[in-house]
This record gives C-alpha cells, sequence and structure tokens, in this order.
C-alpha cells in the first residue's frame, strides 16, 4: 500500500538520522549529515556566501586515484522542430527520432515564452504516444455497455464509418435532427476546435457542448469582449501577453524589457497549470523585480512566491473584488482622467432600463456631434452639478466633467450613474467585512490593494494589472468575477499600457486592425457563422472574425445597417440555423452560453434522463472522458447509460467513457503524428509536421469529419423522413438538406499541405513556378533545422494606446462597445438578460431571463455582485444574503486546480506522471485534519451532496431548471470517492483541494475484474451540476467552493498507487488493443512511414471554407 | 580540477519535476528509480503565514566524495574531469555507497535519496551530471545544437520550466554556474552548500532573500507529495 511506503518515508528521516550519526562516529566526522538534522539532533552547518572561497578544493592526487575516461556516448538522432500539443499553449519543441522511434523531446530555445522548456506533460508525450495502451485501430463494442463487459473488436475504418453511419440514420428517421449530440473538449492535442458546435449545426441539431466552455474560459473572455476588449484577462489562455515580454531570445535582441510591476493573480496558478510557458514567464518576471499578489485558496508555487498571498475561502471571491473597489473608490486611489472619459461609469442609468440615458432623450433638439455610431450619453457635470449631454471624444474636446458618482432627476426619475452603482454595490464589503467572509486578514488585503494601485499612483512608467484565471468560471460567480477583475484594471486605467494584462499586440505591424484584431475597431466585430451557412455562403463584408455576435450583427453599426447585413443572408438555411441558436437547451436562461453557441450542459443531461423536450440519442464525443470531466458525474452516468442510443468516440485511448458507454471507438493521433498547427509564441513561429505515424490511428479532424460525409450522404436520400424539430417538418418540407453549416475538419489532406506550405515558408523554401513544395522536400529542410521565425518585429509587435488613434471618423478609436467606451458598467450583460442581445439579433427572446437567477434588478449583473452560494462551511452570522445554506454534514469546503502532471484529463496513463502523482491527494490542513482523526498518508473518503442523495427543496435551486423533484438515483454511483490524505499548512483549515482524477488501471486488462476507473478517485463524482446555482448568464455549474465532508476510509480496489504498479503502463509493455505481439514502440508493425501514411481519405466536400471557433 | 555540478536557484525553482522526468527519459530509470528529485520544504508555519520552497536535489559532487573511496569494483569513481560518477554495467549492488553517502537512503529505496539501488538491475544509479553527454562541455548551450559537445548540458537543465538550474565549472567564470553564483553574490544572496560529513559538495544552492532556509530539520517534508 501506497500509505505504507509513505509512512517508511517519514520514518526514513529517523533511519537518516540513526545511520547518519553511526556513520558519523565511525568516519569521525563532526559535521551535520543531510539526514541527520531531521532528527532535530544537530544544526545543519551552512556555508554563506561569503565562505565560498574558504571552501577547499579537492586535490589533483583525489582525482588521479580513480579518474578514468568516461565514454562520451553522443546520440546520433535527427530532429524536428515542432510544437507541444499537451496542453494549449503549443510550446516551441525539438523532437530527436531514430530508427522511425521518438527517443527524446526538450524545449526549443526560440520558444517566445517557454525559452527551451519543456514541462513534464511535454517530455511524457513519448510515453503516451507509444503507450501499450494506445488503440491504433477502429473498434466496435461486441458485449453490453459497461466496464465490466468490456469488449470490444478491431474493424476496418470502411467498417465503422458505414456501421456508425447507418446506426445515426436508423435514430434520425426514428426521432428527427434533435436526436444528435456532439461534444467535444480536453484541450490540448485532441481537440479539434473547429469542429463544435458545428458538427451539430451541420445535422439540424441544436445539442452542443463542451465542458470547458461555461466551466472555463468562456465566461471570462465573453464578459472582457462586451465590455470591450477584444481579449479577456486569462493569463493562461494566450490571451494575456504583456506580462511575457521581453524575456524571448527575439525581444532581448530588439533591446525589449518587460514593465510589469505588479501582476495579480486572481485564481490561477501559471506554473502549475502551463508550467514551461506562464510559469516559466512567473520565474521570469519575479527575477526582473515584478511584485505578485496571488489570490487562491491554495499555497501554489505562484503563490509561495507572491509578495502577497490573498488565500481566500474557495467560492468568496466576488466579495473580496468588492472591498477592492470600495477602498478604491473611498481613497480616491482610482484613474480619475481615465474613468470619467474612457468608461462609461459617469453615464446616468436609467432605474428602469438599467441602460445610460441618451442626451437626446433629456435634450429637446440635441444635436449629436458624433456620428450615429457613437452614442451621446448623460453625465452630472462635476463643475455645475447639472445633468449634461457627455459626447464621445477625447478628453480635451467633450466640454465636461463628469462625475463618476451622484444621483440626478432626469425626466422626473431619480437616476444614478453608473459608478454610483457600483460604489452602493461595494459599500457593505468594508475590508473588514470581506475578511470575515473571505478568511482574510483585513491588514493583508488592504497591503494588496496597496500595492496594486502603486504603479498608477506613484505615476510610474511600468503598469499593473489583474490575470483572471479559471477559478471562478467554476463557481456561481462566473460571470460577476470578470466583470469585476476586468473593471478594476480599468478604473485603475491599466489599460493598453506597458506594463498592463489588459494590452494587446501587434497593433503598430497591422494598423489598428493588427495583432489580435485591434482595440479600436468598434465597426468590425462581426460573426464567424457567417462563413458556415452552406447555402449562398459568402464571405462577410467584414474580416475580423473575432466575435460571436447575432447573425450579421456589428457590435457598434447602426441598426439600419446591422439589418440589412442580416437580410442578405436570408435563406430557409438560415431559418433554420436561427432556430437551432435559440433552441440550445438551457440557452433561454443562460444567454450568454450563446457566445460559444453551447447548449447548458446539465439541461442536456435532464433531457437525456428524461426525454424532455427531447432526448439526445446518438452522441458524438471528441474529447478524453466525458465521464471523469463533466460535473456531477455520477448523474451523468445515470443519463447516459440507458438512454443515448449509439455513442461514437474518437480519442487515442480508451477512457472510462469508452470502457462504459462506447458503440464504435476512432482511433486518433497523438500529436506527435499530426498535421497539427505549429507554435506562435507571441512574435515567434516555429513549423511543425507530422513525425512519427503508428497504426491506424488518424488525425483529430478526419474520423469525424469522414463520418459525417458518409451520414450526410445516406441522409440526403432520406430528407422526406427526416423532421427538423425545430418546426416539425421534414427537411424536405423545407427544402434543406445535410451539411446546413459546413464544418471544418482539423487537419484533412488540404491541411497537412497547408501546414507545408507554412513550414516552407518559414524554412524559406521556395517552390519551382507552378508547383508547389512537396512533402518530400519539406522533410528534407525540415529536419534537423532548429528554424524559427520572428512573425513581427519586437518593437513593432509591443504597441499601446490603441484607443486613442483617429478613426475615420476623426475620432478616437476607443473601444469596441455601443458606447464605445470600456463598459465597467457593462450594459450589453444588462441587454443579454432582457433580450439575449446581441447574441441571438434580431430574433432574440420575448421575456427577460427568470427573476429569480437574476442577481442585478431582474436581469444580468452589468457590475460585480456577490452572488448567493448554494453550499459553503459555516460564514457565520451576517451574511444571509449572500449565503444559501450551510449543511452541518458537509461542513467543509473543496477547491481544486491543476497539478503540473497533467492538463485536463489527460496523462492518467502516463507511468512518469502518475508515478509522482499517482492519486489526486486531498491536501487537508492538519486542524481539520486532527478533528477528523486523519493522518497524513491515510487514506479517506471524500462524500457530497452528490454520493449522499438529495431530499433537498428545489425551490431552493436557483434556476427555472431547477429540476425539481430530481432526486439522486439510488445507483452505484452514489459512493463517496477515496483518495490519500496530505496533511499541510498549504490550505486552510476546513478547505480540502482535489485535482480532478480517472484511473485507467481500473480497466486495465491486468485486472481481474474491471471497472470504468472514474468512480474511485474521480471529483467529478462530488461536484454539482445537478442543482447549483448555476451562474445566471453562462449556465456555469459548481465545481469548486462547494461543501463536502471527509472520513477515514480504505484503499480502493483496482487503483494503483506504487510506481511498480504502473508497469503495464510503460511503453515497453505489449499493446492492448492491437493484434500484433510486443510493445507499440518497437514493434515494425505498429510503426508507419508517416510520407506514405494515408488510411483515410476525407472527401473534399466535408471540408469547409470556414469554422466558428 | 574543475568543480563540476549544478547550481539551483530556489527562488525560481517551483517544484515542478520536470527535471525528475527529463533525468528519467535520459538515463532510461523506468519506474521507481531515481537519479534526481524534487523535495517540498515546508509549508513551515501555520496558515496563512507560511513559507515554502522547493530543494532539487542530485549528486552533491562531494569533493571528498565517500562513494568512491568504499566503491569495491571501482564502479564509483571520480573522472577524469572531476566529475563524481558512476559505471553500472561493474556496479554490485553492494550498497557500500550508499551507506556512506550523506545524501542518500542506506538501503536507496526511499525518496528521497540522490542514489538509487535500481529494482529492475539492482545496481546502484545516480547524477552523474550526465558526463556522457557533458564531459567536454563548458556548460553554455548551443542553442542550435543541443548535442553539441563542447556546449551540451544535462536535460534537466535545459528543460527546467523556470530556469532555476546552472550547470558548469564553478572554477570557470564564463559557465553558467559559476555565473550564477556570481550574480547572487551581487545581489547579496546567500549561496549554500548541503555540506555533511565534511563531504565538501561542491553542488550548492542559491538562497531565497523572502523565504528562510529551513535547514533540513523536522519542518522538512522529506516526501515528494507532487
Amino acid at each position: 500500500m501506497y500509505r505504507e511506503t509513505r509512512e517508511e518515508g517519514f520514518m526514513s528521516k529517523t533511519t537518516l538520522s540513526r545511520r547518519s550519526f553511526m556513520q558519523a562516529a565511525a568516519v569521525a566526522s563532526a559535521a551535520a549529515a543531510f539526514g541527520a538534522t531531521l532528527g532535530g539532533c544537530t544544526k545543519p552547518s551552512t556555508v554563506e556566501v561569503d565562505d565560498v572561497d574558504k571552501v577547499q578544493p579537492a586535490t589533483e592526487a583525489d582525482a588521479e586515484t580513480s579518474g578514468r575516461q568516461e565514454p562520451l556516448a553522443i546520440p546520433d538522432y535527427d530532429f524536428y522542430t515542432t510544437s507541444c500539443h499537451g496542453c494549449i499553449t503549443t510550446c516551441p519543441v525539438k523532437v530527436y527520432v531514430k530508427d522511425g522511434v521518438v527517443r527524446k523531446i526538450e524545449g526549443h530555445p526560440a520558444g517566445a515564452e517557454n525559452n527551451g522548456s519543456a514541462c513534464v506533460k511535454a517530455l511524457n508525450q513519448i510515453h503516451t504516444c507509444y503507450s501499450p495502451r494506445r488503440v491504433l485501430y477502429p473498434m466496435r463494442r461486441t458485449g453490453a455497455r459497461g466496464a465490466e463487459n468490456m469488449a470490444f473488436e478491431r474493424v476496418s475504418w470502411d467498417e465503422a464509418i458505414d456501421e456508425a453511419s447507418d446506426k445515426w440514420l436508423e435514430i434520425f428517421e426514428k426521432y428527427g435532427t434533435y436526436s444528435m449530440l456532439s461534444t467535444t473538449g480536453g484541450g490540448g492535442a485532441y481537440v479539434p476546435a473547429p469542429m463544435l458546435p458545428a458538427v451539430s449545426a451541420s445535422c439540424y441539431s441544436p445539442n452542443a457542448f463542451e465542458p470547458g466552455a461555461a466551466q472555463c474560459f468562456l465566461p471570462r473572455v465573453c464578459v472582457t469582449q462586451l465590455m470591450g476588449f477584444k481579449m479577456s484577462d486569462s493569463i493562461a489562455d494566450n490571451e494575456v501577453r504583456e506580462p511575457f515580454k521581453g524575456f524571448s531570445k527575439a525581444d532581448k535582441e530588439a533591446g525589449i524589457t518587460n514593465d510589469c510591476e505588479v501582476l495579480v493573480l486572481w485564481g490561477t496558478q501559471p506554473s502549475s497549470s502551463q508550467t514551461a510557458k506562464a510559469g516559466r514567464a512567473m520565474a521570469e518576471l519575479r527575477a526582473n523585480g515584478c511584485k505578485t499578489i496571488v489570490v487562491d485558496p491554495m499555497l501554489t508555487p505562484d503563490a509561495a512566491k507572491a509578495t502577497i498571498h490573498l488565500p481566500l475561502r474557495p467560492g468568496s471571491d466576488c466579495a473580496l473584488v468588492l472591498s477592492w473597489y470600495r477602498y478604491i473608490f473611498e481613497n480616491k486611489l482610482y484613474n480619475e482622467q481615465f474613468t470619467k472619459y474612457w468608461t462609461n461609469l459617469p453615464c446616468l442609468i436609467d432605474p428602469d432600463t438599467l441602460l445610460p440615458i441618451l442626451a437626446t432623450d433629456v435634450f429637446e433638439d440635441y444635436i449629436a456631434p458624433t456620428p450615429d455610431d457613437t452614442p451621446v450619453y448623460i453625465c452630472i457635470d462635476e463643475e455645475t452639478g447639472e445633468v449634461s449631454p457627455l459626447p464621445y471624444g477625447m478628453p480635451e474636446d467633450v466640454g465636461v466633467n463628469p462625475s463618476v458618482f451622484g444621483e440626478a432627476t432626469v425626466n422626473g426619475k431619480s437616476c444614478k450613474t453608473a459608478g454610483q452603482y457600483y460604489k452602493e454595490e461595494a459599500e457593505p464589503w468594508t475590508l473588514e467585512q470581506a475578511a470575515k467572509f473571505c478568511w482574510l486578514d483585513a491588514a493583508k488585503i488592504e497591503e494588496a490593494i496597496k500595492l496594486y494601485v502603486s504603479p498608477h499612483q506613484n505615476g510610474s512608467d511600468g503598469g499593473a494589472g489583474i490575470g483572471h484565471g479559471v477559478a471562478t468560471d467554476m463557481m456561481e460567480c462566473s460571470s460577476q468575477a470578470p466583470i469585476g477583475t476586468a473593471g478594476l484594471d480599468s478604473i485603475m486605467g491599466y489599460i493598453q499600457m506597458p506594463g498592463c494584462t489588459l494590452t494587446l499586440t501587434g497593433v503598430g505591424a497591422g494598423g489598428p486592425g493588427g495583432g489580435m484584431g485591434g482595440a479600436g475597431l468598434s465597426l468590425d466585430s462581426t460573426n464567424k457563422w457567417g462563413k458556415c451557412i452552406a447555402d449562398g455562403a459568402q464571405p462577410r463584408p467584414t474580416q475580423s472574425e473575432t466575435t460571436d455576435f447575432g447573425i450579421g450583427y456589428i457590435m457598434g453599426a447602426t441598426e439600419e445597417a446591422n439589418r440589412a447585413n442580416h437580410d442578405s443572408f436570408a435563406s430557409p438555411e438560415q431559418d433554420c440555423f436561427q432556430r437551432i441558436v435559440l433552441d440550445r437547451l438551457g440557452v433561454s436562461n443562460h444567454r450568454g452560453l450563446a457566445h460559444w453557441y453551447q447548449s447548458h450542459i446539465p439541461a442536456v443531461r435532464q433531457a437525456m434522463e428524461t426525454g424532455e423536450p427531447w432526448r439526445p440519442r446518438a452522441w458524438l464525443d471528441t474529447s478524453g472522458n466525458k465521464f471523469a470531466m463533466l460535473g456531477s458525474a455520477g448523474a451523468w452516468y445515470n443519463a447516459a447509460m440507458g438512454n443515448v442510443e449509439y455513442v461514437v468516440h474518437q480519442y487515442p485511448h480508451f477512457t472510462s467513457f469508452d470502457a462504459e458507454l462506447t458503440d464504435m471507438f476512432f482511433p486518433t493521433e497523438e500529436w506527435l503524428e499530426m498535421w497539427n498547427p505549429g507554435s506562435s509564441q507571441l512574435n515567434i513561429e516555429t513549423p511543425c509536421g507530422s513525425i512519427i505515424h503508428l497504426g491506424e490511428a488518424v488525425d483529430t479532424g478526419r474520423p469525424y469529419s469522414r463520418f459525417l460525409q458518409a451520414f450526410y450522404d445516406k441522409a440526403n436520400q432520406k430528407l422526406d423522413s427526416i423532421v427538423f424539430n425545430g418546426t416539425g417538418q421534414t427537411l424536405a418540407e423545407i427544402g434543406v438538406q445535410f451539411p446546413l453549416v459546413n464544418v471544418r475538419s482539423g487537419s484533412d489532406e488540404s491541411n497537412k499541405q497547408q501546414r507545408i506550405k507554412q513550414g516552407a515558408a518559414l524554412l524559406g523554401l521556395e517552390a519551382a513556378e507552378g508547383e508547389s513544395i512537396t512533402e518530400e522536400q519539406y522533410r528534407q529542410a525540415w529536419k534537423n533545422n532548429p528554424v524559427y521565425k520572428v512573425s513581427t518585429p519586437s518593437d513593432e509587435y509591443w504597441t499601446y494606446g490603441h484607443y486613442l488613434v483617429l478613426a475615420d471618423d476623426g475620432l478616437p478609436y476607443g473601444f469596441p462597445t455601443v458606447s464605445r467606451k470600456v463598459e465597467v458598467y457593462c450594459t450589453a450583460m444588462v441587454r443579454l438578460g432582457q433580450t439575449g442581445f446581441p447574441y441571438n439579433w434580431p430574433n432574440g427572446f420575448d421575456s427577460p431571463v427568470d427573476e429569480r437567477i437574476a442577481t442585478f434588478h431582474g436581469t444580468y449583473a452589468p457590475i460585480c455582485v456577490v452572488p448567493k452560494a448554494k453550499e459553503t462551511p459555516d460564514v457565520g452570522a451576517g451574511f444571509e444574503d449572500y449565503v444559501m445554506d450551510f449543511d452541518a454534514d458537509f461542513p467543509l469546503a473543496l477547491t481544486s486546480g491543476r497539478r503540473v502532471f497533467f492538463h485536463h484529463g489527460t496523462m492518467r496513463h502516463a507511468p512518469y506522471s502518475r508515478e509522482l502523482y499517482p492519486v489526486p491527494f486531498a491536501y487537508i490542513n492538519p486542524a481539520t485534519a486532527t478533528e477528523y482523526g486523519i493522518s497524513d498518508g491515510d487514506w479517506i473518503e471524500v462524500s457530497s451532496r452528490r454520493t449522499q442523495g438529495s431530499d433537498y427543496d428545489p425551490s431552493r435551486a436557483g434556476t427555472e431548471r431547477a429540476y425539481s423533484g430530481e432526486k439522486k438515483q439510488d445507483t452505484k454511483t452514489a459512493e463517496p470517492i477515496r483518495t490519500i490524505a496530505y496533511v499541510t499548512e498549504m490550505v486552510a483549515p476546513k478547505v480540502v483541494f482535489m485535482e480532478r482524477f480517472w484511473n485507467p488501471e481500473c480497466f486495465d486488462n491486468s485486472q481481474k475484474t474491471k471497472t470504468g476507473g472514474w468512480a474511485e478517485c474521480g471529483v467529478n463524482v462530488l461536484t454539482n451540476a445537478v442543482d447549483a446555482n448555476f451562474n445566471e448568464a453562462f449556465g456555469s455549474y459548481t465545481n469548486r467552493g462547494f461543501a463536502v465532508n471527509i472520513k477515514k476510509s480504505t484503499r480502493p480496489e483496482r487503483v494503483w498507487v506504487t510506481p511498480e504498479e504502473f508497469e503495464p503502463f510503460m511503453p515497453t509493455a505489449t499493446n492492448q488493443a492491437s493484434e500484433e505481439a510486443g510493445s507499440v514502440m518497437g514493434n515494425p508493425a505498429l510503426l508507419t512511414d508517416v510520407s506514405s501514411f494515408d488510411p483515410v481519405e476525407v472527401p473534399a466536400s466535408a471540408g469547409g471554407p470556414g469554422g466558428p471557433m | 580540477m574543475s568543480r563540476r555540478c549544478i547550481v539551483v536557484d530556489l527562488d525560481r525553482c517551483s517544484g515542478c519535476h520536470t527535471c525528475t522526468v527529463a533525468c528519467k527519459f535520459e538515463n532510461e530509470l523506468g519506474l521507481g528509480n531515481y537519479r534526481c528529485d524534487v523535495i517540498d520544504v515546508g509549508p513551515v508555519g501555520t496558515h496563512p503565514n507560511v513559507q515554502m520552497y522547493w530543494l532539487p536535489i542530485m549528486c552533491q559532487q562531494c569533493e571528498n566524495a565517500p562513494c568512491v573511496e568504499v566503491c569495491p569494483t571501482g564502479s564509483s569513481y571520480r573522472a577524469s574531469n572531476g566529475v563524481v560518477t558512476l559505471d553500472e554495467s561493474t556496479c554490485i549492488g553492494c550498497k557500500s555507497c550508499l551507506t556512506v553517502c550523506p545524501y542518500s537512503d542506506s538501503d536507496g529505496r526511499t525518496r528521497p535519496s540522490v542514489r538509487w539501488l535500481r529494482s529492475d538491475t539492482n545496481t546502484v544509479t545516480k547524477c552523474t551530471l550526465c558526463n556522457h553527454l557533458t564531459q567536454n562541455s563548458d556548460g553554455v548551450e548551443n542553442e542550435d545544437d543541443t548535442y553539441d559537445v563542447d556546449h551540451c548540458v544535462p536535460p534537466c537543465v535545459h528543460n527546467c520550466c523556470n530556469g532555476a538550474r546552472f550547470f558548469g565549472d564553478l572554477d570557470d567564470e564564463k559557465s553558467p554556474a559559476a555565473k550564477a553564483v556570481a550574480q547572487a553574490q551581487s545581489q547579496g544572496r546567500a549561496v549554500h552548500y548541503l555540506e555533511a560529513d565534511g563531504a565538501q559538495p561542491v553542488a550548492c544552492y542559491i538562497l531565497s532573500k523572502d523565504v528562510a532556509w529551513q535547514g533540513l530539520d523536522n519542518s522538512c517534508v522529506l516526501y515528494a507529495k507532487g
């Protein structure tokens, strides 16, 4: 047992001590030994810096007595420059090959952010790729579903595609198009991002989701975009770039230095999450003198190294955010100039519409000095105290000194400024009150705020900013928290300035529209779907595909212009498309899901379970392990197992999802095999390509696109018998056919040619007149070439103040919002809650969202508010407005986060990761451990309401979809999970930290009996995607900050913990899912010559020109 | 004779175990065998007033290396470039070196231990500074050619996710290791040797100014829990 090993590990301290003492006596040395100090017996001797020269060098004689020449063993490998796809950061790497087998991976020194580093995930790709548990051929389930019966047989690609498409056609004919569901997720190499949600849309179905949307990134990227930034403040998603400046070889050569003086990491942990890239940047930043503030319940590596760590109670983020506002407002620490003229906080708000009041509605005959697409609102003039128009323009030109705070009577109504709303919302959150609610020290909060505002207060050349991580995406506050943090940076004026996180790059190179789309282009945001409509597809009139607003809608254009734009798309297909957009399950209340065209995941699960309003029956999934990665995994298991009729899954390995549910499995490549995109870290580009190939695995883009094409071909013969459930008509009656939208395959043959073209350009290869570079030519030039390219010179890449550049209308570009300012008071959130604007424009919802889910005067909060938490530990009296209930049965709060060894659900079968992190250790404070009688290294069980049965009053659930009457099903999945306790001061008392997990060893052939491996240690058995207080705008369910209990337990069956147990996962073992004996790595039968490998031809028609993501 | 070693900046190390894993791949160690490791030190104190850092360990390249003295087969030896190294092919697994090495578990089977008794071969393994690659290297990497014999560095150094490891000869002021020490000195940061039993280790650690060095007393967590 691991626990025994652990005890030996701790006992070894004494062992070492005793032995060292004996040894010390024997050699008559008085010096302290490494281990001797462990017993506290002697003090370690330290040779400090001053003593360096006093260390006596060994004599030459020492060397001579034993000295001999060690043989030099430089391997004769070839290498290829490519990029790791073990997570989303695409670090440039070099991959070394000999005899067709990858021998070594290392970081590429030219990587702009990784600077030569490669993390354990990158290195372990060798084991993942050559895993004996790779599935290298299409597989068909031959027995009953359920891991215990796990039986598959190898089939040909043709058989697999034919059979799966037949099964789908049967389901479509019987139940209509809404019976189809497509899902993805996972990140890294495995996600053909363009496919979702276009796959379901192509089949006239609204059912599509990935768990990494509403629970990861979507809320942050959506609200920041709606506030006026073409990027989020996420430091971990290739969004925030400014803190990474100045550390790359290219930047150093250009004399570019870093300007980031203070960086706040709010619920993000770069050193654990994206170790080689963002983690490396953190190390460089700190070494450069940048001060950091880390807001995280866990003592992450970045927290341990922070200037100030605020280990807040999981789930209390918004209260802390508001305490910062309160303190900054009260002490006038904000950037007054920026707040007055470049944010909408001075605007007077109509209390009925909750929107800014137009000057023309107040002042008769007022003629706006700005064009129709740039509204003039009203404010309170600080000089006169009177209500005044607030025209848009450079501060010196607008002729008014607007007050950020205040109240005035307008048209007979008492109206507050947007700033006043914020001030009042923050009013309860004094430092002391926030400290009490968040379990923090008030003085520490104050210290952090003072540090955060210091660059502005000091008039420094450098900047500050908040990097906002995934943590809040996984809680009730997924919309309110990032609105709050992006707003903080805004009122500080930390926008588009050196050293500030909310700063775009590359603008200098391509004008204001360059780089990430530019900051100030209020007229070029358009809808990516424009290119997807199959019939009559045409390029949008504007080119910047950076937002996902309503059909044809351009943020900032006039109503008239948008209407004309929309009408240009009129067609039966467009009607069907708009119908399915509105019909996405759960979107009627959680309207922000439309930003990425997602369904609300709990609503899909409920539909699967109840058949209402329709049941998804044909499921295509392209991610790693839905049973491990979806919240409330037990409920998902119960919903899916008996109700989904046919499941197709593609992935390089069998996961729990396959062990339990999949009917047809399509094997896909690992990133060493793919023609995946190369890396573009900052302004550095590196090439890529397929380096090796195994079995019949294919690129992630191929299986589903070929499968779908086969399905379309068959279904188009049956259009009169397939019903579009959106209208109840058959497709023949509507006059449409499959596909509704084109699905861009991730990497089909044309994509390969595109990669070769890109790579050839990087390599400086030029094709002869009328010819293109062949793969062979490319490979020859690519091999042993450390090539990289500076795509934009560093001095043009790092640019600032884009909003001040003058646009065609003579006004500064400003920000892409209706007001052309940063909307710290996010009017789009108000309208989103009221009508679904801008996503479903012009066919919005008829009524506002259910008031029970709304947190701001009946609609979505445009500012940071503290939403009610469903489950919390005991926070004491006085917080009843913010906490739903405390349940003494579950008195602890669970929080989560990545460990360095894994990305999402990946790498659980990578033996070198698992031997170092075999189970998702439960980090528990010693005081809590003592209270529960738990010792370090004990196996414990962790339970939540999801494992105990639910008898809660559904009216307490916060949404329209309250899942009323739903009871936890009494199945095997309701068991608490088990793991090993790590008793440590890294977390506060009453807090438990665990990483999500699954255990592929549970269905390994070496086991006598099998399970799916998702229920033993999987945190998602505990998370709440059933009756959580789903976030109002995005429906985010609760993966963190919910209530759990713990108690001492025993090791579960089948779970491996000691290094030796993982031997079946080593690449030396025989492949489990192939007929050839021997390991994958050394088996010539499984090694395919990449240059000749092309087992699956994807029909050209499956690849369309556009894609939603 | 040169004083080749790895220098670690403890302000940079975040305990990510890239060194551990890069070493396992380079030296084909298999499961359960380690030449380098990372110790979680702390957290020291009581939440929220805690401090923590990570202490990577590897063969300390002792100037008075007891392992060399006691090895009955000459498997542990000091190579001609001064590196304390080990020839596994002649090791008989007698554990003599484990007994005298102040940084190793006496059975070589419990982490952390800089010398390790391999479960698969029953021979001892340990960090050789990848002398099979680096013996002629000045430690200054050739970015275009990892295997340039004049500039090769151990993969644990190359891949370190925080730029925390520096390789080279401390007596060569141009080596990254010596430069790192010199820079630390100029910044007033302490350079610490894990001195033990008069072994006079060459490997050294640049300590943090902000996080107190804990020595290796009871507050150290000597099990790599990730």
